[in-house]
């Protein structure tokens, strides 16, 4: 334990250093600004750092990175509150609050609240990856492709607790989802599927796309389209207010949650921030007392979702460190830095680097911290756009589309495919076909469909593995008990109603 | 009692009508799919489950959504429209506007690489923010300018994105935009 102190203090002292320092600053910039980006995510930041790092040592390497992956998981979210376009997957369920609350007037307190629960979450996260990562990472290495698959299976069952109005509508557009996720080159069998024989289509749909496409160029469609609207509205400059201590204490246990969530599941190697995400969010509206408000704006569901996802950085850290096995794509970028500066990620990094450990342990601490500002600054630079008026950024959110959407393979198919995502985004809220599960089939889509026939192949299609191993067997209880619990309410309502009448 | 049940069955008849439509729609296009998959499924892999099991069942479980939406619809036949799961009229929409937006997206898609990304977005901005409603014609031809411009900067000269120069001479004409901006 004094030893574990000493190193801390010796990492604390490393950050002093002016270049670790700076590298701490210049990953924070550029990693919100690349989140709140759509199409250009917080793993292309890292891939576009990753040459300039040759010529540092390792240290500010890995500094620069971490800072850039703990900056990037939150930068999105501003541009999901301000604009209705998450920069990321993991920021949809962010959005999905936190742009209603715009709508309701509290963009400022959104705003902040995000930045807030984000630093709380990777605070907390990095504190516990700093205390716990050996026992963690024996948990996560016993984990095969059932669990995996329990865990994915977790998150597209929190689908249901998304579908308010009609869990029919929900599952419809989530099997879509799904469905649309299954096109192009098997990675299985390697065989291609619907693709009607075009080379283009076996690179199947990039979920990044339908995000862009239904968020932003839906938003932009349904709102320009209203009649007897004016082109030209009257914008204000939106300021980002820190929540009271207060306001932050009544969602300590939204918090705790949201954090247990993003660590535990950014632990297991394969998953990251985006299951954590929708785990995390599904769950809170769960236990809410007010579920059906959840999507009207409601401060837990933000919480949860903003927490969970930089809580998700240091649990992806620990399996990277203690093991060598990236725990989200992003770490496995922050491997081939280590491996660049000669030094392999393991069990003997510990004994091998300490210094080099225990410095990234306490720069993602003080990144966290700092991060409050950083936040603070991006989402002022941002909310100046929210005195443009609509015509003119409207325009410019589509030209980014365009834009972004190219930027993803360099590839016009791409473009194409968002441009039809947002076609049918616009048409999904017309006819009120909720749109958030089927980017959730897409994203997690592919994930599930891997895990489950990489069990079926190893257990000989013995579909009950599910549920005789402990782990991947309570998740699975979970999950169903999730979807089942719309309809349990539902009979207990019923029977509550029942007995009420004389 | 049985008639007030009657009447608020008659003014629900016409939504639930419509709400009907699009879960019969994908339930025929999930029918066309997983008729497909079993044609494409030719050669399946001899005590495994197969490269098109996933998205079969994947169909399977969408028309059993359909059909649990269809059960849904007629659970709120009776009840009000509340209960019934069905929006309350959607605005309004100016259907020429919407429809002029779509026709700009798709021509901005159709015409980047044939123009070139520079053009392509110059004329896009101007004709788009037109159709949202901006006037003045200064304001549109100096925003649609200088808007490009900086997309171009950010997009080409730092981040190196290898936008489309556009074929024929549209390709030249990109090239010596890029000269003059000191992009390349």
């Amino acid at each position: 334990m004094l030893d574990q102190l000493a190193l801390l203090g010796m990492g604390l002292g490393n950050l002093f250093d002016p270049l670790n320092f700076s590298m701490i600053l210049v990953g924070l910039t550029v990693g919100v600004l690349a989140g709140a980006l759509p199409g250009i995510t917080m793993l292309n930041a890292i891939v576009l750092v990753l040459p300039f790092t040759y010529l540092m040592g390792i240290v500010p390497s890995l500094l620069l990175m971490t800072s850039v992956y703990c900056g990037g998981v939150f930068g999105g979210s501003i541009t999901g509150i301000l604009f209705n376009i998450p920069g990321d997957p993991m920021n949809v369920p962010t959005t999905w609050e936190g742009f209603q609350l715009n709508k309701k007037g509290f963009v400022s307190k959104a705003l902040g609240m995000a930045i807030m629960c984000s630093a709380i979450g990777g605070f907390m996260s990095a504190l516990i990856m700093t205390v716990a990562s050996p026992p963690f990472a024996k948990v996560a290495l016993s984990f095969s492709s059932s669990e995996y698959f329990a865990v994915v299976f977790l998150g597209l069952a929190s689908v249901v607790v998304i579908g308010t109005r009609s869990i029919g509508s929900a599952l419809i557009s989530l099997f879509i989802g799904l469905f649309l996720a299954t096109i192009g080159m098997d990675d299985i069998y390697g065989v291609p599927r619907f693709t009607f024989g075009s080379r283009i289509m076996e690179t199947g749909i990039n979920f990044t796309t339908a995000l862009i496409g239904i968020f932003a160029i839906g938003e932009v469609l349904e709102q320009l389209s209203q009649k007897n609207k004016e082109g030209v509205i009257e914008r204000f400059r939106p300021k980002t207010t820190l929540p009271r201590f207060g306001e932050i204490w009544a969602l300590r246990y939204t918090i705790l949650r949201g954090l247990g969530i993003g660590t535990v599941i950014g632990a297991i190697p394969g998953t990251g921030a985006t299951v954590a995400s929708f785990v995390s969010y599904g769950v809170e509206k769960q236990v809410s007392k007010h579920p059906e408000k959840f999507g009207t704006g409601v401060w837990e569901g933000l919480a949860a979702s903003e927490t969970s996802i930089n809580g998700s950085v240091g649990g992806a850290m620990i399996p990277l460190l203690t093991l060598g096995i990236p725990g989200s794509g992003a770490t496995a970028v922050m491997m081939g830095a280590f491996l660049l500066h000669g030094i392999q990620p393991g069990p003997l990094l510990f004994n091998k680097s300490p210094e080099a450990v225990y410095t990234i342990f306490v720069g993602m601490l003080v990144c966290n911290l700092i991060m409050i500002l950083a936040g603070l600054i991006t989402a002022k630079f941002f909310s100046e756009l929210m005195r443009v008026p609509e015509n003119i950024l409207s325009a410019f959110i589509i030209s980014f589309c365009l834009l972004g959407a190219f930027a993803l393979r360099n590839d016009m198919t791409d473009v194409w495919f968002m441009a039809i995502f947002g076609i049918a985004g616009y048409l999904m809220r017309r006819y009120d076909l909720p749109s958030p599960p089927l980017i959730l089939g897409l994203i997690l889509g592919p994930l599930a469909e891997k895990y489950f026939l990489t069990t079926m192949i190893g257990c000989g299609n013995d579909w009950t593995i599910f549920f005789c191993r402990p782990v991947s067997g309570s998740l699975m209880i979970i999950s169903i008990g999730l979807l089942l619990m719309p309809f349990l309410r539902g009979l207990l309502k019923k029977g509550k109603k029942e007995m009420a009448v004389p | 009692m049985a008639q007030n049940k009657a009447e608020i069955m008659q003014k629900n008849a016409a939504p639930a009508i419509k709400s009907l439509t699009g879960p019969i729609l994908i339930f025929l296009l999930g029918v066309f799919f997983f008729v497909l998959a079993g044609r494409l499924d030719e050669n399946p892999v001899e005590g495994q489950l197969g490269a098109f099991f996933w998205p079969r069942a994947i169909l399977i479980l969408l028309m059993f959504s359909c059909g649990f939406k269809v059960l849904e619809s007629f659970k709120g036949f009776g009840k009000g429209v509340a209960d019934t799961g069905l929006e309350a009229p959607p605005t309004q929409a100016n259907m020429g506007k919407l429809v002029a937006m779509i026709v700009m997206l798709l021509a901005a898609v159709v015409s980047m690489e044939m123009i070139g990304f520079p053009l392509c977005n110059f004329l896009f901005l101007l004709l788009f923010m037109r159709i949202a409603g901006l006037k003045k014609k200064v304001h549109l031809l100096v925003i649609s300018v200088l808007g490009t411009i900086l997309l171009l900067y950010i997009f080409v000269k730092i981040v190196y994105l290898p936008l489309p120069k556009g074929q024929w001479f549209f390709t030249d004409f990109t090239i010596f935009l890029y000269r003059v901006l000191h992009i390349i």
